[in-house]
């Protein structure tokens, strides 16, 4: 090693970032504590302090290890940190920043810590930063931040917002391709305005009732959960798009036709119907199609969904190939009687595989029937699973349905399988 | 006048006068030897007096495993581990050589690889496996261990 050139040594070290690490290679030679000021990234890990001893200060520490460097552009600090720490290393390192990562602590504090400087006002002096991720934020005061003309990518996991903290925030970066928010609580009305947003991942806890609206026309991946209106204006290019709720009900949703839309993803307890439907009619080219929703229903009471043709679902879906067939979907599907007058030149093109939850032996016949139709209009199909796990088995008929299904599988075994 | 690459052939010979002929393609996954070629300086054997016989032929393996279009990912990820799998001496021949040949790929591999055999060890295990000489004097020494007190368990 000690024949290596400078360069290779410094190259080599430049691959060390945990600040444990790096502490430990100043002490092996004089050589190498002189190429450690090259590095480009540090990542101090939750436990790194926790062996001071006497009147060792963690921010000091910090301080002192990024003050060595000639220029850092990552800093990633898991160990808790003080507002003032967090000032003074920002001082010395902000312009640099290109990445930088949090974890904030402040969901345990009931109040902001009025002493000093608070750690979100102090982020602005990484003026150049690209990436911005915060773990566990209070942010119920909107943060004094300049505009971050380079962040591309903000994340925000395990936080307790309010809708103009979190408005102000996304004034401060107008450029972001990637948002992510996860875990957080106390937003009711999300308006995000981002015009070069591509990806964006909400997930937002609570009563389930916020309501969300993106005006982003380059989006292409949208995860939403826990919003009951969702309205994105111009959603020409998005490609993948995932909608659930947990906790509440899914009231409305506004996107309009969805020409470049390969995956839908809907899920929750209770949909009123023209969402569900309205969903079904602009995914009209979508390749793979997930529902996993129970009920719909426009008042409280929980109902299961309205009969819905096979034969008109499939013409207006010629491009599917993969349908996940979960919660209230498949008992629907099975209860038109269309399929006795099938057009002859019937067929379902592109579906090659099929995941069909089974949940109630109710109406066997007709699901029976749907599961051969599904597999005789179905020329190209692959793969049928169906799962029976969840099926009620309390009602007497269980065990025939069960017996049909086995059948139906033992049949087709090339293609049908019981999961 | 453009040059057909799939056919034309690189000839390369090692400090210890081994020569190796490889197509272009491979050998232009080296950065220094894809510059030659563009040049015009690739007719005759280029020396390479830094790299011995049985370095460059590990550093050309690889180049002719990252050209070939059958090898699935997982065969090539599999490859790159088996790769590095090298006494130091090795190692740093490797190093030297990746670096001087400029080919990316394989010398963030045996950075990263070299990286890996530091982390969570103490000093005096570092010196003993990479056989490093202790420059401090005591007194340095001591400052530079109180200094970073912290990290040691």
């Amino acid at each position: 090693m000690d024949s290596l050139p400078d360069a290779l040594v410094q190259h080599i070290l430049s691959h060390i970032n945990n600040a444990k690490d790096v502490a430990v290679c100043n002490c092996v030679s004089k050589r190498w504590k002189d190429s450690l000021p090259y590095i480009r990234s540090l990542y101090f890990a939750r436990n790194s302090f926790d062996n001071l001893f006497g009147q060792q200060n963690p921010d000091n520490l910090v301080w002192k290890m990024i003050s060595s460097i000639v220029r850092l552009e990552e800093l990633v600090v898991y160990c808790p940190f003080s507002g003032v720490g967090l000032a003074s290393w920002l001082s010395l390192v902000g312009p640099s920043l290109r990445h930088l990562e949090l974890r904030m602590d402040n969901l345990v504090e009931n109040q902001i810590c009025n002493e000093g400087p608070s750690k979100l006002d102090c982020i602005s002096v990484a003026k150049n930063l690209e990436s911005l991720k915060l773990w566990g934020v209070l942010m119920t005061h909107s943060p004094k931040w300049d505009v971050f003309q380079n962040l591309w990518n903000l994340e925000i996991v395990g936080a307790r917002l309010d809708d103009p903290a979190l408005s102000a925030a996304l004034r401060g970066c107008p450029n972001l391709t990637n948002l992510l928010l996860l875990g957080c609580e106390g937003v009711r009305l999300v308006s995000i305005e981002l015009p070069h947003l591509q990806q964006c991942k909400l997930d937002f806890y609570g009563l389930g009732n916020c309501q969300l609206s993106i005006t982003s026309p380059k989006i292409e991946f949208l995860e939403v959960q826990g919003c009951s209106w969702i309205r994105v204006h111009e959603a020409n290019c998005l490609k993948n798009l995932s909608i659930a709720n947990n906790a509440g009900k899914v009231y409305r949703v506004d996107f309009g036709k969805l020409e470049a839309l390969e995956f839908l993803s809907i899920r929750g307890v209770q949909w009123c119907w023209d969402a569900v439907s309205n969903m079904l009619k602009w995914a009209s080219e979508v390749k793979h199609l997930y529902m996993k929703v129970e009920f719909t229903g426009d008042s409280e009471a929980l109902q299961p969904f309205p009969e819905i043709d096979l034969v008109e679902f499939f013409n207006s879906h010629p491009k599917l190939q993969k349908f996940d067939i979960h919660g209230a979907m498949f008992a629907a599907l099975c209860q038109k009687n269309s399929l006795k007058h099938v057009d002859s030149g019937f067929v379902i093109p592109s579906l090659e595989e099929l995941v069909i939850t089974v949940r109630s032996p109710l109406n066997a016949e007709q699901k029976m029937s749907t599961l051969e139709s599904l597999l005789k209009y179905g020329k190209n199909l692959k793969s049928m699973v169906i799962k029976i796990l969840q099926m009620k088995s309390n009602h007497s008929s269980a065990d025939d349905f069960f017996d049909e299904i086995c059948r139906f599988r033992y049949m087709n075994r090339k293609i049908v399988r019981i999961e | 006048m453009s040059s057909s690459k799939s056919n034309k052939i690189v000839k390369l010979e090692s400090s210890d006068n081994k020569t190796f002929e490889v197509e272009e393609a491979v050998a232009v996954q080296s950065e220094t030897l894809k510059n030659m070629v563009d040049d015009g300086c690739a007719n005759d054997t280029i020396p390479l007096p830094n790299v011995n016989g049985k370095i460059l032929e590990m550093v050309l393996g690889w180049c002719k495993k990252h050209v070939d279009e059958t090898v699935t990912g997982d065969e090539l990820n599999k490859y790159e581990a088996d790769f590095l799998d090298l006494d130091q001496a090795d190692l740093y021949g490797l190093l030297m050589a990746a670096n001087f040949l400029n080919v990316k790929g394989l010398l963030d591999r045996v950075l990263q690889r070299v990286a890996d055999m530091i982390k969570g060890k103490k000093p005096e295990e570092i010196r003993r496996i990479f056989n490093i000489k202790n420059d401090f004097t005591p007194e340095e020494e001591e400052e530079i261990r109180l200094e970073n007190a912290w990290a040691f368990d």
